[in-house]
């Protein structure tokens, strides 16, 4: 019976077989820092904190997200490993059950922040671990449960070096985190070190999740042979 | 003869080999996919994939579409409404059994 459904969480794993899945998630991480980063290093008329850009620069980051997968998937995963469509059925949760986490999560978190915020707490000294945490434990939620954890060991190292990444920046004095965001308080009303390590939390998860997804689709690609015209059908006439 | 027997004997012949439990398992959880996908998944080899495939075609379970991705033949592979009906049964019957 195990076996059974562990057949029926294989499709789900086969999504991210070629690290797509983080490469995107670390390629937005990282684009976010970089708009971030531009808005606090530049005056506060610049053209990279007006509204317009920001969403110009969220248009091509998913334009360049929905390209990047839908080429990958085309021309690398489906003619070595096969074409899947997923439905409602392989799914590991209903959306629905889904939706209502993630509201709930979204809700205390940004209740969280606005709470320090309001507070004036030192939002540097708590935040990074907070979000690392978060971050960490969903990763290692989600993986557990959809991929076999004896063939990729090595990806519990992703969690655990997130985990560590953001306690070293919650351990950060907060005029390190500053120096990254000298022009926060003008442009965001955030204070520098706030902004700083907020900044620094994304870069960490971005450039892990990267490093992983590229480690990921390079071992794809050694361990996949390249597709032959014949691949994909049948070995006789009887399947029509 | 006991209950537990009797409901082994119950379960669906076609469903409960291995190979095409296996298959059908993978088709449960997917819209449809490839025979490329099948075979990588379930590391049969053309011929045996096939034969399991046309089994379960006959039995109504799997709607073949040859079609084409590009100038590529392309065989896409899909669990009818029977299909999935009969795995779920099948589900049920074997954790009863168990």
């Amino acid at each position: 019976m195990d076996q059974i459904e562990s057949l029926l969480r294989r499709p789900r794993a086969y999504e991210n077989i070629d690290g797509v899945g983080e490469l995107n998630f670390g390629f937005m991480c990282l684009a976010f820092a970089l708009i971030q980063w531009l808005e606090v290093n530049t005056p506060e008329y610049s053209i990279w904190n007006r509204t317009y850009m920001f969403v110009v620069w969220l248009g091509l980051m998913f334009s360049v997200m929905y390209i990047g997968t839908k080429a990958i998937k085309k021309h690398i995963t489906y003619p070595r490993t096969g074409f899947v469509k997923y439905g409602t059925h392989g799914k590991i949760m209903p959306p629905i059950i889904l939706m209502i986490i993630a509201t709930c999560v979204a809700a205390v978190v940004s209740a969280g922040v606005a709470f320090a915020i309001r507070s004036h707490w030192s939002v540097t000294s708590t935040l990074p671990a907070v979000v690392g945490s978060f971050v960490a434990m969903g990763y290692a939620l989600g993986i557990t449960r959809t991929v076999p954890w004896k063939a990729v060991g090595w990806k519990w190292a992703v969690p655990a070096s997130i985990l560590l990444g953001s306690m070293a920046i919650t351990a950060l004095p907060p005029d390190r985190a500053a120096i990254l965001a000298p022009n926060s308080l003008a442009v965001t009303g955030l204070r520098p070190e706030s902004t700083g390590a907020i900044l620094l939390c994304m870069i960490l998860c971005g450039a892990i999740f990267f490093i992983s997804g590229s480690v990921t689709f390079c071992t794809y690609l050694r361990h996949t042979k390249a597709p032959t015209e014949e691949a994909n059908e049948p070995a006789n006439a009887d399947v029509q | 003869m006991n209950r537990q027997t009797q409901t082994f004997n119950e379960l669906d012949r076609v469903i409960h080999e291995p190979g095409r439990l296996m298959i059908v398992a993978l088709l449960f959880a997917v819209d449809r996919c490839d025979f490329l996908y099948l075979q990588h998944e379930t590391e049969m080899n053309k011929g045996t994939l096939s034969s399991h495939l046309s089994r379960l075609e006959e039995a109504g379970y799997v709607e073949v579409v040859k079609t084409y991705r590009g100038k590529v033949p392309q065989t896409l592979l899909r669990l009818t409404e029977d299909g999935r009906e009969a795995f779920q049964k099948y589900r049920k019957k074997l954790r009863k059994a168990l």
